[in-house]
């Protein structure tokens, strides 16, 4: 039963090649590819310094009050499909494949991050992942943010603010750390300095031939904010792209522009089907995309705790009403990026994701001007082929397109 | 020259060839329907170019579509079967605007640039509910074949009303209305009726006229007029329902010659 319960985990932390030799030399997604291990090592001894560890499935909490208060903030969002069966004894089978697997970790006790963390901070954004933090408070400690949903709102606003005022003292009650003012400041600038680095690695694919491709952009993320290590990564492989792209190496590709559903780590099925397909997804807008790095917190303000809160409650997630916000990222990034086609993933049962496809169809077919590609499934293989005719259809029709345009033109 | 197109689909494999400079459709085959393997769709390509007494040597660029076609080592290139259908309705009937489009295990929308080319598409996720295997299916569950279930629902005073979401929903919900005392005909129309609205639902409006209609399923009788009522515009079978993916791709397999 205990070999059962880790095998998941293990998997994803064995997929990775060996860390990076301390000479900065070799591959510069070294430490990405075994990031899983890396940041299991980095929580094991902020652990046994005393640091706490608080678990978060969202990019709507703010990592910036749990690193002020001494603790380690760990992303737990499963993407494994082991995990589901398990997860489909206490939850719906038609319910999405991220909040399953997250829950078959919790009841697998499968996630070493997850059994380490002396707190969980959740928030209510789906109604999937808000009952489901329901069942994992039974045996886990956990503190509940409501997220106001009118994102226009200025009462929802200070509703949040206050969410957020509450968290400090809920941190500082079960974990024992008060965030001073200057903690709090100090956490704004490590965090906005990751967000940066990671910003100017996502702008490498605004290039006519990115030296990487997306599913390596996608790879160099961090599960654990505000690892010094992790940070110097960034700044390395940052170097290391810049260097290359210098020298030449680059990739091409129809240019790809994905939205949807967040891809966390082990269900990157979709981007490696599109990439295979002779797709290069320049760009990612999705919680694990640029979407929660495009903007920072505002640096020295006299109330840092409100910057935090216009910060994230600003997110465009399709669980705010209306989610006009995302539309004009959307719009944002198809400047920049200068994407042939969209391609939106949803997974199974996303309601709010799935419905809001209809604006986004529109915005690419007729502001954008550019095809559309809805694609709805979960995390098991089977569909992959089916996927993978539509996405070269949608490319051949890419390519179609700019043979006529080119002729007329 | 000549020009091949072979669309290895799930259930059954067509071959088209055609002379590279008109453009004429010289010789065409439809296999035995079954599940179809890369082996079975080069002897039939063999047979194909053989009974027709094609010069072997004049076959000058071979296109593979449909579910099968990475499979097969003969082909120059693959184009997607949507891609193929696309051009294939285009010269077949040229002023078609929408192509609907149900084969063994998918069923398509695919909206026409105006010259062979794709402007939009839309096709079915896993669920086989909107397709020619779900019509097999039924047709074996009610002991006819698929054409026999055309002619059997065109004996329907009343169809049956059949949850067009899931194939598997559906054949227990079929069981269930049989076991009840439904007439196998107003069964057979029900499911011709359900694979129609799930058909409008993929179109979600947008379907424009012409709309012709492709894929082993249109030869089904009554189908079209299922689909007709259900995106309430007439509805024409192409000349060659089966045949428009292969013919797609031999007129792709001449343009790039």
């Amino acid at each position: 039963m205990e070999r059962e319960r880790t095998t998941a985990f293990s998997e994803a932390c064995n997929a990775g090649e060996p860390a990076v030799a301390p000479d900065g030399k070799g591959d510069p997604f070294a430490w990405f590819a075994s990031m899983l291990p890396n940041c299991l090592e980095y929580a094991k001894a902020a652990k046994a310094e005393g640091r706490p560890i608080v678990g978060i499935t969202c990019e709507y909490t703010p990592r910036e009050l749990i690193v002020a208060a001494g603790a380690v903030p760990v992303c737990l969002c499963g993407g494994s499909a082991d995990t589901i069966p398990t997860a489909e004894r206490d939850l719906p089978a038609n319910l999405c494949p991220l909040v399953k697997s997250t829950y078959g970790y919790h009841a697998e006790k499968g996630n070493p991050l997850l059994e380490m963390a002396d707190l969980l901070v959740v928030e209510t954004t789906c109604d999937g992942k808000k009952k489901m933090y329901e069942l994992m408070a039974e045996s886990r400690p956990v503190h509940l943010l409501e997220l106001p949903q009118k994102a226009e709102d200025d009462a929802a606003f200070e509703h949040w603010a206050g969410e957020l005022r509450a968290l400090v003292a809920v941190l500082a009650e079960k974990l024992g750390g008060s965030p001073s003012q200057d903690g709090i400041e100090s956490a704004i600038r490590a965090m906005n300095r990751e967000r940066s680095l990671r910003r100017d690695l996502a702008a490498l694919m605004q290039s006519d031939a990115p030296p990487l491709t997306g599913r390596q952009l996608l790879d160099c993320r961090s599960i654990i904010a505000g690892v010094p290590v992790a940070l110097e990564q960034y700044e390395r492989t940052l170097d290391m792209l810049r260097a290359g792209e210098a020298r030449g190496e680059m990739n091409s590709g129809v240019r790809v522009l994905m939205t949807g559903v967040p891809i966390v780590r082990g269900a990157e099925r979709v981007v490696d089907i599109v990439e295979g397909a002779g797709g290069l997804v320049v760009c990612m807008e999705n919680c694990t995309g640029v979407k929660p790095i495009l903007d920072d917190v505002a640096e020295g303000t006299p109330d840092p705790m409100h910057a935090i809160a216009e910060k994230y409650f600003a997110l465009p997630c399709s669980v705010m009403t209306p989610n006009e916000r995302r539309q004009t990222t959307l719009r944002q990034l198809a400047e920049e990026y200068r994407p042939q086609c969209v391609i939106e993933l949803i997974w199974q049962a996303c309601l709010t994701y799935d419905v809001e496809s209809f604006f986004i169809r529109r915005l690419a077919e007729e502001e954008l001007g550019i095809p559309y590609l809805r694609i709805e499934t979960d995390y098991s293989p089977s569909d992959s082929a089916r996927i993978e005719t539509r996405v070269q259809a949608l490319f051949e029709t890419v390519r179609g397109r700019s043979v006529a345009e080119t002729r007329r033109g | 020259m000549i020009c091949a197109g072979i669309d290895a689909g799930s259930r059954t494999t067509k071959i088209a060839l055609m002379g590279d400079g008109d453009e004429v459709l010289l010789a065409s085959a439809v296999g035995e329907p079954g599940a179809c393997t890369a082996t079975q769709a080069e002897e039939l390509f063999e047979k194909t170019v053989a009974q027709h007494q094609v010069d072997r040597d004049r076959i000058g660029r071979v296109v593979a579509t449909g579910y099968g076609r990475a499979a097969l080592q003969m082909a120059d290139t693959t184009v997607t079967e949507i891609t193929c259908h696309a051009r294939g309705v285009q010269f077949l009937e040229p002023r078609a605007a929408t192509v609907v489009e149900i084969g063994g295990q998918d069923s398509k929308i695919i909206l026409l640039d105006g010259n062979g080319g794709v402007r939009d598409f839309v096709m079915n996720d896993r669920c086989a509910a909107g397709t020619g295997r779900f019509l097999e299916m039924v047709a074996e569950r009610l002991d006819v074949g698929a054409v026999g279930l055309g002619e059997l629902a065109a004996g329907s005073q009343k169809p049956a009303t059949i949850n067009p979401t899931c194939a598997v929903f559906a054949e227990t919900e079929i069981i269930g209305l049989l076991s009840a005392g439904a007439k196998p005909q107003d069964v057979a129309a029900g499911v011709q009726e359900t694979v129609a609205t799930r058909m409008a639902t993929l179109a979600v409006g947008r379907a424009e006229r012409p709309v012709v209609f492709a894929g082993g399923v249109a030869l089904i009788p009554g189908m079209a007029s299922a689909l007709s009522r259900a995106l309430a515009c007439q509805v024409e079978v192409a000349s060659a329902p089966q045949l428009t993916g292969a013919i797609g791709a031999a007129l792709i397999a001449c343009r790039e010659a």
